[in-house]
């Protein structure tokens, strides 16, 4: 039983390991398709949404991260 | 295979490749400190059982995979994707910038020694068992991270026999040079390694979920590199500008 609630708890720690970071990058996901299905917005403008967003979500945790921890 | 496949086939193989080596080294720590420690019977016994539930959880998936629409399986791959680079190369961005200290495989195999010593303490007839287990549960758990990796960079484009060959290269790398070397392979610049793959899963990530949500890339597959190149440069320069002094690893 240990060993499958192991095996979950893995699964779980692959996609979810920053909160932060999922559910930002999920949020980014949810605005680009909106762009894209509802407002049609241009492939070029909606990509760029997408791939600028990820690297300010990327940068936006780790400097979140390093505040947080304090220095040794 | 044509010259525009193959811009897709060697990223996606490279990826697999990488990505399976970090996690093989992960299994192969503990495995050798199981075999070293208990004898080969248990180590040899936890892998086999666990590569075995693995080919049973492939032979079951890939059937599910060729059902779902091409658009809505690069969408959902996209997405997690995106979540597992993401992850990845933000630890990796932690560890270079000196915030979290790095992984050390001589650290992990003394505590699975320590760990395997205390369980012989307590439970002296059913040792074989434990030590066999904790074979099993490495091999699967870093396996279950392989197969998703495998599935991740090779089902949006059909490439999953390509990436599976990735796979089972880095495998065969690993126990060729663990047998050689007999030691936890402390030398592998796993930071370094997964700094690349979280590089690359981000930038598949991002050119899947797009390509799922109906963006059409200019240049198309020749995109991949230029994300690539995009998250390597953020990652580094985030690295550099967060640097720390050096930190103890992780114990």
């Amino acid at each position: 039983m240990s060993i499958i609630g192991e095996v979950f708890k893995e699964l779980f720690a692959m996609f979810l390991a920053d909160a932060r970071l999922t559910f930002a990058t999920l949020f980014l996901v949810a605005i680009v398709g909106g762009l894209v299905a509802g407002l049609q917005v241009e492939p070029f403008l909606a990509g760029s949404v997408l791939l600028l967003g990820c690297l300010g979500i990327l940068v936006g945790t780790v400097c979140r991260e390093a505040r947080a921890r304090p220095h040794r | 295979m044509d010259p525009i496949s193959w811009s897709v086939a060697a990223p996606a193989v490279g990826s697999a490749f990488i990505a399976s080596l970090v996690e093989v080294v992960e299994a192969f720590t503990i495995i050798l400190a199981v075999g070293t420690l208990r004898g080969w019977r248990p180590a040899a016994f936890g892998t086999v059982a666990a590569l075995g539930v693995l080919g049973v959880l492939i032979a079951s998936l890939g059937p599910v995979l060729s059902l779902v629409p091409l658009h809505l399986l690069q969408l959902i791959i996209g997405v997690l994707l995106l979540l597992f680079g993401m992850g990845w190369l933000r630890k990796a961005i932690l560890r270079a910038a000196g915030i979290i200290p790095l992984h050390d495989e001589d650290a992990i195999f003394a505590s699975e020694a320590v760990q395997l010593g205390r369980a012989s303490d307590r439970l002296h007839t059913s040792l074989d068992w434990i030590a066999g287990l904790t074979a099993f549960k490495a091999v699967l758990l870093e396996g279950l991270e392989v197969v998703f990796i495998v599935i991740a960079v090779g089902a949006g484009r059909g490439l999953l026999w390509p990436a599976s060959l990735g796979a089972l290269a880095a495998c065969v790398v690993i126990l060729a040079v663990g047998i050689a070397v007999h030691k936890p392979l402390a030398k592998v610049p796993e930071n370094t390694l997964k700094f690349g793959v979280g590089t690359m899963l981000s930038a598949f990530g991002v050119f899947w979920t797009g390509e799922g949500l109906g963006i059409a890339w200019p240049g198309q597959d020749i995109t991949l590199p230029v994300f690539v190149v995009l998250f390597l440069a953020v990652g580094l320069a985030t690295a550099s500008v967060l640097r720390r002094p050096a930190m103890e690893v992780l114990q």
